[in-house]
């Protein structure tokens, strides 16, 4: 491995944060237990405030170790919470045949590497090498919940339900606000009466801007109220802001 | 005639206000950038005790497995010895480029003779398969991670300061105050070619020994 500080790594991707908690974008396992992992990894970080994350990718998108690329992953996605830097992501690469645990600098003490490497090793890599894809998650994500459990406290509330709601407010504020310029504006085209009429619209004008830049806020709210509205429903995931120094494990199969 | 001095010594003072200004957030630049790079040197420097830190562990259960080679063992203590007597004034990052890379050169040693030893032990399936050594390699390996991401960032926040420093017209300001560029962890001589500590967990393709 070698530690060149202007390291460029040639052909590597790295994807964005997940939408949700259970990801499979290989398409493994079954619908059923990506819904039943994904609402239990939910509820998991309202009970805790623990994020835990599983990222399944058909290939590895990089020319560099798997717990090196991960590990910047991880980096940019910042699994768990700011304070507690409290996230784990389980990576797998089907057909690498590869797996990583990454472990947040909050959870080492919870998930130190040995009981990630007995959970790549032991629970999920004898069931995944026969093809038991379903089985072997569970069993991994069973393994990491009962492991990190009782390290932290939640608020019963996820981060992504925190964003929903400040978006909310967002979108009330500005509605309060914009209720409260349509009133000055209505208010000062009386005064002014016709004989301002030029006067108003070029002042119209000046306020027009920041108008516009209003109007922008506000349909950039909506649009993603819209969407948190969507998806409200099924556990979508945001990242609180964690952080990663390589702890964890991995194996391959 | 007046006015047009009040006017000069008006400009005058702006200047020299606006320069005092610059001067100020650069100067308190350097300081907070230095700041990053000592904190990330505590970070490097945890994980390298962490490793030491492993190592008592690792021999006495090493050593407990029948007749295990002796010399392999005896390596890695000597190059854990050696690390001890390289601490770098803690808390501070390295100043001094020699100081840097004897520290590395220490560290370096510790790490081939550590993958030497667990190339030894690959002949010893008793210890392979001891659930003590499994835990040990597990840590070992993560802590293996952990120095090479530390590092990694240490050199990023290294080159961030050095920026700053050596770019004019910040340069003319760091020398005024001593604020002297950080080398940086190099890659070692031939260092593609090093061993990377690479554990194998009964992977049977990869360990015929099994």
């Amino acid at each position: 491995m070698a530690f060149a500080p202007f390291e460029t790594f040639a052909k590597e991707v790295i994807p964005p944060v997940p939408p949700r908690y259970f990801n499979d974008y290989a398409g493994v396992v079954s619908a059923a237990t990506v819904a039943e992992l994904n609402s239990r990894l939910e509820d998991f970080e309202k009970k805790t405030s623990s994020q835990i994350v599983v990222a399944i990718y058909s290939k590895m998108e990089s020319d560099s170790s798997i717990d090196d690329y991960t590990v910047r992953v991880a980096q940019a996605w910042k699994v768990g919470q700011k304070e507690k830097r409290n996230g784990a992501i389980l990576f797998m690469f089907i057909a690498d045949r590869k797996m990583f645990l990454q472990v947040g600098y909050g959870l080492e003490g919870a998930i130190p590497d040995a009981t990630a490497k007995q959970i790549t090793e032991f629970e999920i890599k004898p069931r995944v090498r026969n093809g038991d894809y379903d089985g072997g998650l569970r069993a991994g994500v069973n393994a990491i919940l009962q492991a990190a459990q009782g390290e932290y406290k939640g608020t019963g509330r996820t981060v992504a339900q925190r964003v929903q709601a400040r978006r909310g407010n967002n979108v009330g504020a500005i509605f309060v606000v914009l209720i409260f310029i349509l009133i000055i504006a209505s208010m000062s085209r009386r005064k002014r009466g016709r004989r301002g009429g030029r006067m108003y619209r070029s002042s119209g004008w000046g306020t027009g801007g920041g108008w516009g830049g209003w109007g922008g806020g506000w349909t950039g709210g909506g649009g993603s109220w819209g969407g948190g509205g969507g998806s409200s429903g099924g556990g979508s995931f945001s990242s609180g802001g964690g952080d990663f120094g390589g702890g964890g494990a991995g194996s391959s199969w | 005639m007046k006015k047009v001095v009040l006017v000069v010594l008006a400009g005058l003072v702006a200047a020299v206000v606006v320069l005092g200004l610059m001067l100020v957030s650069t100067y308190n630049g350097f300081v907070g950038s230095a700041q990053e790079v000592d904190k990330q040197w505590a970070q490097v420097e945890t994980v390298y005790q962490r490793r030491a830190d492993l190592i008592p562990n690792l021999v006495k259960t090493v050593e407990g497995a029948a007749n295990f080679e002796k010399s392999a063992l005896l390596e890695v203590t000597q190059a854990r010895a050696a690390v001890g007597q390289t601490q770098i004034n803690s808390g501070q990052a390295p100043t001094a480029p020699e100081q840097l890379e004897k520290f590395q050169k220490a560290q370096d040693n510790l790490s081939s003779a550590l993958s030497r030893l667990l190339v030894v032990v690959e002949r010893y399936p008793d210890l392979k398969a001891n659930s003590g050594f499994l835990q040990l390699q597990a840590q070992l390996e993560g802590t293996e991670n952990r120095i090479s991401v530390e590092r990694n960032r240490f050199n990023e926040v290294v080159q961030k300061y050095n920026t700053r420093v050596q770019r004019f017209p910040g340069v003319l300001l760091a020398g005024l105050f001593h604020f002297q560029p950080r080398p940086y962890f190099k890659a070692a001589a031939g260092s593609e070619t090093a061993p990377k500590v690479e554990f194998n967990f009964g992977n049977q393709k990869a360990a015929p020994a099994k």
